[in-house]
């Protein structure tokens, strides 16, 4: 695993913290960035370089305060399909928890979509920690 | 006004850069994402995203064409930064425009100290 690179977090106090990861990734070279709003996390996930589909992940958590707060997948560019609704629901679900039920918006360019990349790619996105 | 560079970022790779800039009274964030052939730029005073627009340059079209992605659809700052910063570079252009000041006057002082920025620090953009 490469170290992440150093951030902008050093220099002259960015607003917003980012975190940023380069990896190979089941034999496909990966970026993630990760970047925490106040209210919300902005996550990229890039296989091809670039934002690729865009996908809104919010947990409403209205009528539902017993247990974990569902999901709804909002595409907002791009393909949408089931698959992106399932790729991104597995990515980011835990971000969202993680980061305090905060939305999540995604960006994901993948060219491994299978369940073991998938799985791969949620630990990258893991050791990208900003939220 | 003072930059800050991403780091070591590689040529190829995403490139992250933070700047800011006293605009009027006002001390203003950006947050630029270079990525293949885009950008995803953030302006704010607080570090909220609340919104986002897309603007890319058409071959059709004079004017790039936008559409707005998040956020009050009414609320066109976005998508008009992101329109100018497209015919500027032509490039596929993702803006989160953050601030309540929308007044023209002041989104141009915005455009000029993001052109500003991408004079200075061109492989950031």
């Amino acid at each position: 695993m490469a170290p992440p690179r150093a951030g902008a977090a050093m220099e002259a106090s960015p607003i917003v913290t980012s975190k940023q990861r380069e990896e190979v990734v089941h034999g496909v070279p990966t970026e993630v960035v990760c970047t925490a709003f106040s209210n919300s996390v902005l996550v990229v996930v890039t296989q091809y370089g670039k934002m690729g589909t865009i996908v809104y992940v919010d947990p409403n958590t209205i009528g539902n305060n017993v247990g974990r707060p569902s999901l709804t997948t909002k595409v907002l560019l791009g393909k949408d399909e089931p698959l992106v609704h399932v790729c991104a629901k597995n990515l980011v679900a835990f971000v969202s928890q993680e980061a305090g039920n905060k939305p999540v918006l995604l960006a994901m360019a993948l060219k491994d979509k299978t369940m073991e990349g998938i799985q791969a790619l949620r630990e990258v996105i893991r050791s990208c920690q900003v939220w | 006004m003072e930059a800050a560079g991403g780091g070591g970022a590689a040529a190829g790779g995403i490139a992250l850069h933070d700047f800011s800039g006293r605009l009027g009274e006002q001390r203003v964030h950006f947050h630029a994402m270079r990525l293949r052939d885009s950008l995803f730029l953030w302006v704010g005073a607080a570090p909220a995203l609340a919104s986002l627009a897309v603007a890319m340059c058409s071959p059709r079209d004079s004017v790039p064409v936008a559409a707005s992605l998040l956020g009050d659809p009414s609320d066109t700052a976005s998508a008009c930064l992101a329109r100018r910063l497209a015919s500027k570079t032509k490039k596929q252009i993702f803006v989160s425009y953050n601030l309540q000041n929308t007044d023209s006057n002041f989104t141009l002082l915005i455009e000029n100290r993001i052109k500003e920025e991408m004079m200075a620090f061109p492989e950031k953009f």
